[in-house]
């Protein structure tokens, strides 16, 4: 069995209220890293840029966000190397994107959004005057202490992170003592 | 109905020769000719040892499965009487591993296929019944203490029946005295 495959987090339709706390938070942690976001709304200066996406469907509401896929279509398709992986994760390095959507239509989720990059509490700027643009997908918060933010801040916890080699072995284990169970089933 | 193997608890001696018989059956005998440390050993069923059991675990090939409703790319079918992953569409995303809840797939390396990092193509991996493989499901065949077996329709509908006519049997007796 192939070991330390990439984590990632799912939402919970039947908890989710749709409240968006899941991605102010995505936002405030990560723009901490380049950008001074501190924890209110009035430190915002630049627009809010979420990894992952609040989605409504016909049954109801739940976020959705990238898989870490282990042959990854996104990382497959970036010409310019701007998606690799790390930690058994997946990454999109914003400095190299040049936001030529080719991975937002590998992805079979719709986990990607390009979004304008802010850098330094400012808009990046392009050679003409554009906003600079990334394709914004979950690093499950690398680097991020205590771990994918969204988890954390969800108030009805409908956000699990999920480690799938660990649930597989936990699941494997119930299914031998159903075995155990139903051994006399002629 | 889909077919599946179940093990039996109290005949199997954890050997984890349906591993190996498993892993033969898919990519053939060169393996043990092979330097081990070159190779992956990817089974589709699983010994599973606790305390109390050892029992090998492997997919159920469910009527509704959670895999096949979970995959984005379409890459599991049902075929056969089994429900089969098509490795060539599966890009890894580790979905049906999240919805199998027995533990069912695992995520494994391609030898010789490569992404586009230089790292090797890593996809789901899972019992197929052995389809296409003559003698049918290669653990059943090589289990030493035959406690894996091929459950197929008639079987589980006989049995069902048979428990059926039991319990009328009984609540006759019941109504008699």
């Amino acid at each position: 069995m192939k070991k330390n495959l990439g984590s990632f987090v799912v939402g919970d339709s039947t908890k989710c209220t749709g409240c968006k706390a899941c991605e102010v938070a995505c936002f405030a942690v990560h723009s901490r890293q380049n950008n001074p976001v501190g924890k209110t709304v009035g430190t915002v200066t630049v627009p809010v840029t979420p990894k992952l996406y609040l989605t409504r469907f016909e049954q109801g509401c739940m976020p959705i966000q990238c898989k870490h896929c282990e042959d990854a279509p996104c990382l497959n398709v970036c010409t310019k190397g701007a998606i690799s992986r790390i930690d058994n994760q997946v990454i999109v390095d914003p400095e190299k994107c040049i936001g030529c959507k080719d991975c937002m239509q590998a992805c079979p989720f719709g986990a990607i959004a390009l979004l304008p990059y802010a850098k330094d509490g400012k808009l990046a700027a392009q050679a003409m005057g554009e906003t600079k643009v990334f394709a914004s997908k979950c690093d499950l918060c690398a680097g991020v202490e205590g771990g994918p933010a969204c988890v954390r801040v969800c108030p009805h916890q409908a956000l699990r992170l999920v480690d799938p080699e660990a649930e597989a072995e936990e699941k494997k284990i119930k299914a031998a003592e159903a075995l155990l169970m139903t051994k006399n089933w002629r | 109905m889909n077919y599946f193997v179940k093990g039996n608890p109290d005949l199997c001696i954890g050997c984890r020769t349906c591993m190996i018989g498993c892993v033969v059956a898919h990519e053939g005998k060169h393996i043990f000719e092979v330097d081990p440390d070159s190779y992956t050993f990817n089974p589709r069923l699983h010994m599973v040892k606790t305390a109390k059991i050892s029992v090998p675990v492997q997919c159920k090939h469910c009527e509704n499965p959670a895999c096949m409703a979970a995959c984005p790319a379409g890459a599991i079918q049902m075929k056969d009487h089994a429900v089969i992953i098509d490795t060539s569409k599966c890009m890894g995303c580790k979905s049906c591993m999240d919805a199998c809840p027995f533990g069912a797939i695992d995520m494994v390396t391609e030898a010789g296929k490569f992404q586009a990092d230089g790292k090797e193509r890593v996809v789901a991996n899972k019992c197929d019944l052995c389809s296409g493989i003559p003698g049918g499901p290669a653990c059943v065949r090589v289990c030493p203490t035959a406690a894996l077996t091929l459950v197929k329709e008639d079987e589980l509908a006989d049995a069902m029946e048979k428990k059926r006519m039991e319990a009328a049997r009984n609540l006759f007796r019941d109504n008699q005295e």
